[in-house]
């Protein structure tokens, strides 16, 4: 995957993009909204990260440049403002996603990752399938090996949000804010809890697991290699 | 504006003082105008009545008792008013001439009703023009006989109809002019006042540009007007420099927290086993810090109140159902009961993400401060037009002299100390409520804690008004 960082701190940038390029993926960095901006404007990237704040022109100014020329990478802006209308601002800007400073690596790759792949598919298939488990959408119907699973209305919601980043890495933070409209973090095992007991319906009484525990990161769905 | 409000505003009582004190003094000046003319015709009356009986007793003396009947005679019959009356009697009290019943003789002055004008006719006299009372004046002649003359007081009366119907008029249109004077001005200043109000209430919905109108003129409003600006000025100065304190905190200190935590992070992956444990602790307690200080600054811009601007309707209902069925799970794990009788109908103006966070913090509460085997409710229903939303439990509660302690920052209760935690809940749980101009109240659930938190009518302006603020009676009545 061909990412963009733009991104003035040098120790942040150091790690995101090593990180990054560690996973395997190219990275373009910028330190300066001007040239960042000169590099966006050109295309050609999966993915760009962007922090909010840098000198000269910032992050969403940035943003709102490049939507407005009408370039369509999914954009992850990065920021260290925690406050509660930042979010809302970024992503009225154009941005995707937005991730508050600092954060896991684990939780920018995987953010990266679920950006990367969001337009083309998934998003609109009727039916979601991972091996032998299968959601419809429509119907609002799971089965597995074509026995049916009956679902509360969250569980579906989790089962379904996890299906259409299968074989990718969800945190939970990732789950709360897309699940849940969660965007703070409860102090309770609210993910681990509502994991737990799709496990029990999904898992329990099949031979191969599908729904995979990530240490340090999150869930992923996938049929073991 | 309404006319209900105009009525409770404070143009209207100023106005009605007017009305009645020029109303007063205006009665007074007739009253005293009335009294004085009445005397000065009465004495006119009594003048004239004597010099008449005078002229009629030198003529008597002159020409003697004959002359005098003569001259009552022709002077008897006028038929204008105002009317005279006259008697001449002799020493035994028969009439030798005159309109009037003989009677007993007095000297002096006298005021005969018209009853004793017409004796054996009680009720009207015949002709309107007699029907005055009258005022004479009785004098005994040199040879015994006694004449009286008197006139009725037909002018005083007349006189005493004008100045009353006078009065009317003039207490009518005082009034009128008054009022509508009054009207006029307290119109004008109401309107002012409205500009005020409205400036003041886009500002708390988080609008700080906003200044109140000065027209220039240089009065009383316009000073109000200029000192409210001036207070607003250093309102935003003071909220921009909070903002900006805010976000320089963030940045600074955010920045090199971050880097801290990369740092352990690659540092947990290069140490192996051994230390991997230890730094996997230090960066769940360098978040622990980082949350507390996101929440500090996430209440204060809360209280702020910058967040109003992005209101909109949302459905409560939904809210607490979707976060009631999300925790009930949690409480299910820990072995406790977590109930939801919900009126999903209800909604109200606000912000989803901040009620979102509320309603979970006030159900976190009892599933992490509670033991197992408690039963937890969540109610949200409507109570006079209000929806309210109450959460319950069956837990140890909270003594009654602890509960407006636990709204601030990072109070913990001795019993709590030991639980995960920031001390931060119920003080985000208070600003959110305070931002909807909603109420927070603890109370006692016997056994257990009952935090019930009232809103506004949904659709009544429930994030219009906020009537902790205003006291005003003009303020809440034209924000109908």
């Amino acid at each position: 995957m061909k990412i963009l960082l733009i991104e003035d701190d040098p120790q942040t940038s150091a790690y995101v993009a090593n990180g990054l390029r560690e996973q395997g993926h190219v990275v373009d960095h910028s330190t300066s909204g001007r040239d960042g901006l000169f590099l966006a404007s050109g295309g050609g990237y999966d993915v760009m990260v962007i922090d909010r704040m840098l000198p000269s022109v910032d992050g969403l100014a940035i943003v709102k440049t490049i939507r407005a020329a009408g370039v369509k990478t999914p954009v992850l802006l990065l920021t260290a403002l925690g406050g509660v209308n930042d979010r809302v601002e970024g992503l009225e800007a154009g941005a995707d996603d937005y991730l508050t400073k600092p954060f896991a690596f684990s939780e920018l790759h995987a953010r990266v990752n679920a950006l990367a792949r969001r337009p083309p598919m998934a998003d609109d298939a009727t039916v979601l399938r991972v091996g032998d488990l299968e959601l419809n959408r429509l119907k609002r119907m799971v089965t597995r090996g074509g026995k049916r699973i009956e679902l509360q209305p969250q569980e579906f919601r989790l089962l379904e949000y996890l299906m259409r980043n299968a074989g990718q890495v969800v945190t939970r933070t990732m789950l709360l804010e897309n699940v849940w409209e969660f965007h703070f973090d409860p102090h309770t095992s609210v993910v681990e809890t509502h994991i737990s007991r799709l496990r029990a319906k999904v898992d329990r009484e099949f031979d191969e697991e599908l729904i995979h525990t990530v240490r340090g990161s999150g869930y992923s769905v996938s049929v073991s290699a | 504006m309404s006319p209900h409000s105009f009525f409770r505003s404070t143009s209207f009582r100023l106005l009605a003082w007017y009305v009645v004190v020029f109303g007063a003094s205006v009665a007074i000046l007739l009253f005293i105008v009335y009294w004085i003319t009445l005397a000065a015709l009465d004495e006119q009356l009594s003048d004239s009545v004597e010099r008449e009986t005078q002229v009629l007793v030198e003529l008597y003396r002159a020409r003697g008792l004959d002359s005098v009947e003569r001259a009552i005679q022709l002077r008897a019959v006028e038929l204008r008013p105002p009317r005279r009356y006259y008697l001449l009697q002799d020493t035994a009290g028969t009439r030798i001439a005159g309109n009037l019943p003989p009677m007993k003789p007095t000297e002096g002055e006298i005021v005969l009703p018209v009853s004793q004008l017409f004796p054996g006719r009680r009720a009207k006299p015949d002709d309107p023009a007699d029907a005055y009372p009258v005022v004479a004046h009785g004098r005994k002649l040199d040879h015994g006989e006694f004449l009286l003359v008197g006139e009725n007081r037909y002018r005083a009366v007349k006189a005493q109809e004008a100045i009353v119907r006078a009065f009317g008029w003039g207490i009518a249109i005082t009034v009128l002019l008054a009022a509508g004077g009054g009207a006029v001005l307290g119109v004008g200043f109401l309107r002012r006042i409205e500009a005020i109000n409205r400036t003041t209430r886009s500002i708390m919905d988080g609008d700080l540009s906003k200044r109140v109108p000065a027209s220039g003129g240089g009065d009383e409003m316009d000073h109000l007007a200029i000192n409210l600006n001036a207070m607003l000025d250093r309102i935003q100065v003071l909220m921009e420099s909070l903002k900006q304190v805010s976000d320089d905190i963030a940045h600074d200190l955010r920045t090199p927290l971050s880097r801290l935590r990369h740092r352990l992070e690659d540092a947990r992956v290069k140490a192996g086993s051994d230390g991997e444990v230890v730094i996997g602790q230090a960066i769940a307690e360098l978040d622990a810090i980082l949350e507390t200080f996101s929440a500090l600054l996430r209440i204060s811009q809360i209280e702020a109140g910058a967040r109003r601007a992005a209101f909109s309707d949302v459905s409560l209902g939904q809210i607490v159902s979707t976060v009631s069925e999300t925790y009930a799970p949690v409480a299910e794990d820990r072995g406790q009961r977590l109930e939801a009788i919900i009126d999903r109908t209800l909604s109200i103006h606000g912000d989803r993400e901040l009620l979102t966070q509320m309603v979970a913090n006030l159900i976190e509460n009892p599933i992490s401060h509670c033991p197992a085997g408690v039963e937890i409710t969540v109610e949200l229903r409507q109570e006079g037009g209000r929806p309210v939303l109450c959460v319950a439990d069956t837990g140890p509660g909270i003594p009654a002299s602890e509960r407006e302690r636990v709204f601030r920052r990072f109070y913990r209760l001795e019993a709590s100390r030991t639980t995960p935690g920031s001390g931060l809940g119920l003080a985000l749980v208070k600003a959110v409520a305070n931002l909807h101009g909603a109420s927070v109240e603890l109370s006692d659930n016997h056994p257990g804690l009952r935090v019930t938190v009232r809103f506004h009518a949904a659709g009544a302006g429930g994030a219009r008004t906020y009537p902790a603020r205003d006291a005003t009676g003009v303020a809440h009545g034209v924000a109908q």
